[in-house]
């Protein structure tokens, strides 16, 4: 094979000596601003989804001094809730554990309650410490939990409504009448009365009117009179919890599952 | 004309092709030797080829692989000027790695937290340990793939049960690894399992409580004789020498180093001897953002079971780096044992690899995630 004097190897192994060591320090540093790059890349698409990462947020109905009526968290996929400072639900209410419950995400279910040996927990007023197994209630849009002298309301993001993962309360909603009938019921967010969607590339869409009895009930805004609070509806758990999916109402938007290895390809080349 | 702007993944996987193929290509110039010319070729046409076809087809993560791929084929350089035959078994060995770290990304996809998967990795694992501990001259080592199926265990259990009933196997494992004097490993497995607790648990009593239970086998160990003696002035005099007498920037001649020179199969010698301290610790300095990503990984996986996994392996490859560091410059009469990636023992090599596969894997799921909601704030709007 090709072979070069022992005198121009000299040159070229005096020269090769510097030149590793400077492609080494030039590795370096490319590597630290690849990290970086990609850091900050990072940042900014999470900048434009502030709720990455979660499912939905906790509302405190019932608190403690240090955690006032309204206060919200975010639900991440899954966690611990208790009073301990490392949990990811800091709940310091009376009769909370430092590690109370672990809850986890689970599509097409709900939010699943797994409380720790003798922490009492309720879920739309069912005690999941002697419920069955099989009954074990799970949270879904607009459930309730009561740990210790707190009650926390599950709001879910509204697009997990749009996917194709139905919700579905494990029990009947008449086995939650009365259980938290003592509340202090909390309007929502207001239901906007012009369409949503204006993208002027579907013409006519949710411009049809929609049936009456398809409607979702307008709500009032906060801090209304005291007559209009007699007008607030009814948001017992019996009106919150949402009902199973029935043939007559319209159809769900279908979500997309997620992406194809074919796209990921194209995104590929298209680099 | 607008002119484009190359990515940082281009300038480093261009910048690293080219010095692996200049530095093989240096040594077949003197000898005109047909292997190293092999060698410049393959190493160089192999590594572009993983650093594209394995990250589009798995969707792995091309940071952690590009260095993976890039510490493996430095392994190889070190060996090339002075053994070429030992060069081409290297790059053998980093192939299976390659493989291995492949299989990693695809395993994090199938396991799932649960009492299994705790039972089979604590079983497995432990296992590897009482058969070292039973069969003392065997030809290979298991301790590395030991440490990663107790990591997998212990994550599984923390996102199942409580921080108490994951202790478990991290201690039996620990009492293992002592018995058999391999105080590094012990020390390693015991640090990440105290740091794992305290970051997924977060209840300062149990890690207390963990820690008074390690320092107490630590300390039982070594009144019953079970920790071998620190390693003899001899040994670390000969390892820093070695380190050293290439000098800054290398002696320019192909070091065979004699096997008494090489007390562990570490490739940090004949690198250093190769190619002089700059160019090894630069090298070493890629460790940084290997372990910054995986920490970064780490941090931004969804679920509990993720989270701690990853943040398992980064600790379990990285707490390897300072332990073999301080041994090989003579700080702390530590056994001297190879850093990671730079190691000519396939079982290790492979089980490192099969880390960082763990490591891309949690990656792509986290991408995954990221795309769905994304996906989902479509929706929303």
């Amino acid at each position: 094979m090709f072979k070069v004097s022992p005198e121009i190897y000299k040159v070229i192994s005096t020269t090769s000596r510097y030149l590793f060591a400077f492609f080494a320090l030039m590795l370096l540093l490319f590597a630290l601003v690849w990290l970086y790059d990609e850091r900050r890349k990072r940042r900014e698409r999470l900048r434009y989804l502030p709720e990455a990462g979660n499912i939905g947020e906790m509302v405190v109905i019932s608190g403690s001094d240090q955690l006032p009526v309204d206060t919200w968290f975010p639900i991440p996929r899954e966690g611990v809730l208790g009073s301990l400072r490392s949990c990811d639900l800091v709940v310091p209410c009376p009769g909370v554990r430092a590690r109370h419950l672990a809850f986890s995400w689970q599509d097409g279910t709900g939010l699943i309650i797994k409380p720790f040996s003798g922490c009492e927990t309720f879920v739309d007023g069912v005690s999941l410490l002697t419920a069955e197994k099989s009954d074990m209630p799970v949270m879904v849009h607009g459930s309730c939990l009561r740990v210790g002298s707190a009650v926390l309301r599950l709001q879910l993001l509204s697009a997990l409504e749009h996917t194709n993962r139905p919700f579905a309360p494990a029990g009947s909603s008449q086995e939650y009448a009365g259980a938290f009938a003592a509340q202090q019921p909390q309007p929502g967010i207001p239901f906007p009365q012009e369409s949503l969607f204006t993208d002027p590339r579907v013409p006519g869409y949710m411009e049809q009117p929609v049936p009456i009895e398809q409607q979702v009930p307008t709500e009032q805004p906060l801090g209304g009179s005291p007559a209009d609070a007699a007008s607030l509806p009814d948001f017992s758990p019996d009106s919150v919890a949402v009902p199973p999916v029935q043939a007559e109402q319209p159809p769900v938007q279908q979500a997309a599952s997620r992406r194809k290895r074919a796209d990921r390809w194209k995104e590929d080349f298209s680099e | 004309m607008n002119r484009q702007k190359s990515s940082p993944r281009f300038r480093f996987v261009g910048a690293a092709a080219l010095l692996v193929l200049l530095a093989l290509l240096a040594p077949a110039l003197r000898e005109g030797d047909q292997r190293l010319y092999l060698l410049a070729g393959g190493v160089t046409g192999v590594m572009l080829l993983c650093m594209i076809v394995p990250a589009r087809l798995f969707s792995l993560d091309r940071l952690i692989l590009s260095l993976a791929l890039y510490l493996g084929a430095v392994g190889i350089l070190s060996l090339a000027p002075a053994n070429p035959d030992a060069a081409l078994m290297q790059l053998l060995r980093c192939s299976v790695g390659v493989v291995a770290l492949i299989i990693g990304a695809m395993i994090i996809r199938i396991i799932t937290p649960s009492m299994l998967t705790a039972g089979i990795s604590s079983f497995l694992g432990l296992l590897f340990l009482a058969g070292s501990l039973l069969v003392r001259d065997l030809p290979f080592s298991l301790t590395e793939a030991a440490l990663i199926l107790m990591v997998i265990s212990f994550s599984s259990l923390l996102a199942c049960h409580s921080g108490t009933v994951a202790l478990i196997p991290g201690l039996i494992g620990t009492v293992l690894l002592l018995l058999q004097g391999m105080t590094v490993e012990a020390f390693v497995l015991a640090l990440t399992v105290l740091l794992l607790l305290w970051s997924a648990d977060g209840r300062l009593g149990i890690v207390l409580a963990a820690l008074s239970v390690f320092v107490a086998m630590f300390w039982g160990a070594e009144r019953l004789g079970y920790l071998p003696a620190l390693a003899s002035a001899e040994e670390h005099s000969l390892s820093l020498s070695t380190l050293v007498s290439a000098g800054l920037f290398g002696s320019g001649e192909a070091a065979v180093l004699p096997e008494s020179a090489l007390p562990v199969s570490s490739l940090l010698y004949p690198l250093s001897e190769n190619y002089g301290l700059v160019f090894t610790g630069l090298t070493l300095l890629l460790y940084l953002p290997l372990m910054l990503r995986g920490a970064s990984v780490a941090g931004t996986a969804r679920s509990r079971f993720h989270a701690v996994l990853a943040l398992g392996c980064v600790l379990i490859f990285s707490l390897r780096i300072p332990a073999g560091l301080l041994a090989a410059f003579n700080v702390l009469p530590l056994p001297l044992t190879p850093l990671p990636l730079l190691t000519d023992s396939l079982p290790n090599l492979a089980a490192q690899m099969l880390t960082l596969g763990l490591l891309c894997g949690i990656s792509s799921v986290n991408e995954a995630d990221l795309a769905e909601d994304a996906h989902l704030a479509m929706l929303a709007k």
